[in-house]
């Protein structure tokens, strides 16, 4: 699947400057959907996908996460209590 | 171009001095009005304070008595949310017994640690062939349907939400469950865009855990 950028000796830090790691995309994911990134890490992260299917499934779960949260949503709202209705009313008796 | 946040649907906005003017003439309408858009968002934070749903509903119903009648005492230094956040932290600390509630929510608390997004045993270590890759890649899930959306897992995200950390927990919440806006969340909490992101991202990123390991094994 990777065929480019794999570094020499086996060292994460001689790695080229130009490719991130599935390890760092990861951390990098919340930033990617809230348009945090600089272009840089933006491009870098981009061209991960490219080439990663599996960064890309985890990108896919996230979302998934993301969504399922969202239907976690409560239901209405109870009416206001009378007491804070009275409260509001007698501002409008009192005048302003 | 970076997509959209992948967050949902209305948010509460307290749209300042509009509000405030018909509230402050005791505009009933304008009143139920934010009382039902900001309700979730307040039971929710309420509820982080506190054991029980039912005691987090007395919270915000004492909230409001508090705003209605403080109205006259605002004097918009700050922005209405700001000021009604305030209020609210502020009952459900009077009706909370733990002490570590009493941490402003800006300030680092415990739980708050480095964690990473994914256990680094799924990725290469430096002897393998390509470090820091994937070891053990993510398997796709089953399309989002209705088993994303099950009974039983809402159920689990629910009960995994309500693990997280606080911090974690309330803003997971405002953002994801509740649809507000990273500024909106922001200026609620008093934390800067970055401090809310890392929050997010490991709140997110715990939650998803919780999901890949339930679905995977349901997979099966």
């Amino acid at each position: 699947m990777h065929d480019s950028g794999s570094p020499q000796n086996g060292h994460s830090a001689d790695l080229p400057v130009d490719e991130i790691t599935c390890q760092q995309f990861v951390e990098l994911v919340t930033e990617y959907f809230e348009g945090a990134l600089q272009a840089r890490t933006l491009s870098q992260v981009e061209e991960h996908l490219v080439l990663c299917d599996w960064c890309v499934t985890y990108l896919e779960q996230m979302q998934a996460t993301i969504g399922a949260l969202g239907e976690l949503r409560e239901e209405p709202s109870p009416e206001p209590p009378d007491s804070v209705l009275a409260a509001l009313r007698e501002r409008s008796v009192g005048g302003a | 171009m970076q997509p959209e946040s992948a967050v949902a649907p209305a948010r509460v906005a307290f749209s300042d001095e509009h509000t405030l003017a018909a509230l402050r003439a005791g505009d009933e309408r304008a009143f139920r009005d934010l009382f039902a858009r900001s309700y979730p968002m307040m039971k929710r934070v309420a509820r982080t304070y506190v054991a029980s749903d039912a005691v987090a509903e007395e919270i915000v119903q004492e909230t409001w008595m508090a705003i209605v009648t403080g109205l006259d005492r605002f004097e918009g230094r700050s922005a209405l949310g700001t000021w009604i956040f305030s209020i609210l932290t502020n009952q459900a600390k009077t009706h909370s017994a733990r002490e570590r509630r009493a941490v402003p929510f800006s300030c680092v608390a415990p739980g708050d640690g480095e964690e990473p997004a994914v256990d680094p045993d799924r990725f290469q270590t430096d002897d393998d062939a390509w470090p820091g890759h994937w070891a053990t890649p993510p398997r796709p899930w089953q399309k989002p349907d209705r088993r994303l959306l099950s009974l039983e897992t809402r159920d689990r995200l629910k009960a995994a939400l309500a693990q997280l950390p606080e911090r974690q927990r309330v803003i997971v919440g405002l953002r994801d469950v509740e649809g507000h806006s990273a500024e909106e969340v922001c200026g609620l909490l008093g934390l800067s865009q970055e401090n809310q992101r890392v929050l997010l991202h490991r709140g997110r990123s715990r939650l998803r855990a919780v999901l890949e390991e339930y679905l995977d094994v349901a997979d099966v």
